[in-house]
């Protein structure tokens, strides 16, 4: 009844592709212009709230190994946690700017739960590769909301913060399980599944 | 942008370069399997993985109740991605199957699991090696209901006592005090998950974060873990877009799912799964717990935020919550009575056996919050409807209320860890007599 978990993956890459292309267009078009339909300004921060949430079946329905759960548990809470504040930071709930800083901390928590839940070196395996280099994308990432933070019109900072998210997206696309997108893989895998 | 390319060029060839699976290996299936009840010894265990392993000699180990292995080393077979291993001829019992496989990815994943012969076999928290609820799980499980009452009972407080909008300094501490309730539920349930999980899997730590949960999980004790922790995080949700939008409608579905929700212990305790359960004794444990979540969540609002920060709501606050808390109290005495009868059949196991020393202790905190209650509904009620002014020791008695109700919510954590004396056995019926050739 599960579904494979790289069609999991898949689902959340495309919420971070989308959150990403959000991002980035602001960044281009600016805040004046991106908040002139006042439901754009809820678009993405409403969207990593709702995967995070959406996060919280797959942490409780793939309990194979217990570090899986808890990375799961953390990715859904830091979401939840950071789309939260910057919903409440739009709506004019939270007044404080340094909620801005629950971003750069759910990169980074994110960031440590990948490199903590892969035990392998970084050329074991493709998966491995791209468990470390997702892990290490959003620790290094995560300089780009904080500088954001401090730097709140540059534009490079908005862009590097809204292209992390398309790339994070897409390396995610990429970690799928038994997929032959590139090939079926090692006879050790077992049958190919398509 | 060329010291780039090398690095591009890498990224796309790890990519793109057939490599070995992800992950470690995925119990797909074992025979016997999980829970199940033989009528026959089996000759082997096996375990199905969905990829191949490396399988040392005593990848699997078969423990009799005692303790007492029946299995052999295990057998090199044609597929990687099974394990079997010969058991002996295995008289009537239950037994315990232990495993711990190495992935291709060299992750070691392991296991546990329990099967009986011609017997009912145990959950696999009541494996042979597991050592039962410690005083980390009591701890947690108090935990686990304080956090209950301060969603679900702060929620009830909020749409049942002080209805109307609020100021905002109260309407900000009630969701904090909320809040913090619901995101407690989350991350206690998770804890109390993993410790019941590495009870029962007897792993050091380090092997422990690879074990596999899954036989775990399809307990009713890890379905109510699957619920809860879904439905509080929906809870959040609620919560958050309440505060969000200021709308308090979304305040109803977060308190009737909270309150539901405590259903999942009903459902995973001694009143679902003991003898003599039934669907009147589940009904009854909700009804108790669900009670003293409304009780104590309700004292903790009325003592912590309506109190010190909304002068003006007190005595409404006090009198509506009096009237509600007299419902409550007749609710938690009924349905607790009826389940101490059902769990301990003689009087003399009160004072004779260890669950009965406990339920004496509850029942004397009970008692002393029941004289505590009754002081406020008699004394302090009348004078306040009279139009008195409250007297000045009144906020440190409500404290001194819920402090009582967050012990009895301990005691009840070790109650509900504990085992019940055994149900005396029936005699067999005139009619069951006959039936028998």
């Amino acid at each position: 009844m599960e579904p494979p978990a790289e069609f999991v993956h898949w689902m959340f890459a495309t919420g971070l592709v989308l959150i990403g292309l959000c991002l980035l267009g602001q960044a281009i078009v600016g805040d004046e212009v991106w908040r002139r339909r006042a439901w754009r300004a809820y678009l993405w921060p409403g969207l990593a709230f709702a995967m995070g949430v959406l996060m919280f079946p797959v942490m409780v329905f793939f309990t194979n190994s217990t570090i899986h759960m808890l990375a799961h548990g953390s990715w859904a809470q830091v979401m939840m946690l950071a789309g939260a504040a910057e919903l409440g930071l739009v709506r004019g709930k939270l007044h404080s700017r340094y909620w801005r800083l629950t971003m750069p901390l759910a990169f980074v928590v994110s960031g440590a739960a990948f490199l903590i839940h892969e035990q392998n070196s970084w050329f074991f395996a493709r998966a491995a590769f791209l468990h470390h280099l997702i892990g290490w994308t959003l620790i290094v990432g995560a300089i780009f909301p904080l500088l954001a933070f401090f730097r709140p019109r540059s534009a490079v900072w908005r862009s590097g913060f809204a292209l992390t998210f398309v790339v994070l997206g897409v390396m995610l696309y990429c970690d799928r399980d038994l997929a032959p997108v590139f090939g079926h893989l090692s006879p050790q895998a077992g049958q190919e599944h398509r | 942008m060329k010291r780039l390319l090398p690095l591009c060029y890498l990224v796309g060839l790890a990519l793109a370069v057939p490599g070995a699976a992800w992950a470690h290996a995925t119990l797909m299936g074992t025979s016997p399997s999980f829970q199940q009840r033989l009528e026959r010894s089996p000759k082997f265990v096996q375990l199905r993985f969905d990829q191949s392993v490396k399988a040392f000699p005593n990848a699997i180990t078969v423990y009799t109740a005692k303790g007492h292995v029946v299995s052999g080393l295990v057998r090199p077979g044609k597929d990687p991605r099974v394990v079997t291993v010969p058991v002996r001829l295995l008289a009537r019992g239950a037994y315990t199957v232990r495993w711990r496989v190495v992935s291709a990815d060299s992750h070691v994943a392991s296991g546990v699991f329990t099967f009986g012969v011609r017997v009912r076999a145990p959950p696999p928290t009541a494996a042979f090696g597991a050592s039962g609820p410690t005083t980390r799980e009591h701890l947690v499980r108090w935990l686990y209901f304080i956090a209950l009452a301060l969603v679900g009972g702060g929620l009830g407080f909020r749409l049942l006592i002080v209805r109307g909008p609020l100021p905002a300094k109260v309407e900000r501490r009630f969701y904090h005090v909320v809040g913090g309730g619901a995101v407690g539920a989350i991350e206690i349930g998770i804890l109390a998950f993993l410790l019941r999980a590495e009870d029962a899997l007897q792993l050091p730590f380090g092997t422990f974060l690879y074990g596999d949960l899954s036989p775990i999980a399809v307990l009713r004790f890890g379905r109510a873990f699957v619920v809860m922790t879904l439905g509080f995080a929906f809870v959040c949700a609620l919560l958050f877009l309440a505060w969000l939008t200021e709308k308090r409608i979304l305040l109803w579905p977060a308190f009737v799912l909270s309150i539901c929700l405590a259903s999942g212990l009903s459902l995973s305790g001694h009143s679902a799964v003991d003898p003599g359960s039934s669907w009147l004794s589940e009904l009854a444990d909700w009804a108790h717990l669900a009670a003293a979540t409304l009780w104590v969540g309700g004292l903790v609002q009325l003592a912590f935020v309506v109190w010190p920060l909304a002068p003006e709501l007190r005595r409404t606050a006090f009198l509506r919550f009096s009237r509600l808390a007299t419902v409550l109290i007749a609710v938690l005495l009924g349905a607790g009575t009826y389940l101490s009868i059902l769990r301990l059949p003689h009087l003399h196991d009160l004072w004779t056996v260890g669950y009965g020393q406990v339920l004496l202790v509850k029942l004397a905190l009970v008692s002393l919050a029941l004289l505590w209650g009754a002081a406020h509904h008699f004394v302090v009620r009348p004078a306040l409807e009279r139009g008195a002014a409250p007297f000045r020791g009144l906020p440190r008695s409500l404290i001194g209320e819920s402090a009582v109700g967050v012990a009895i919510l301990l005691v009840a954590a070790i109650l509900v860890e504990s085992k019940p004396p055994p149900q005396p056995v029936r005699a067999p019926t005139a009619a069951s007599h006959a039936a028998t050739p």
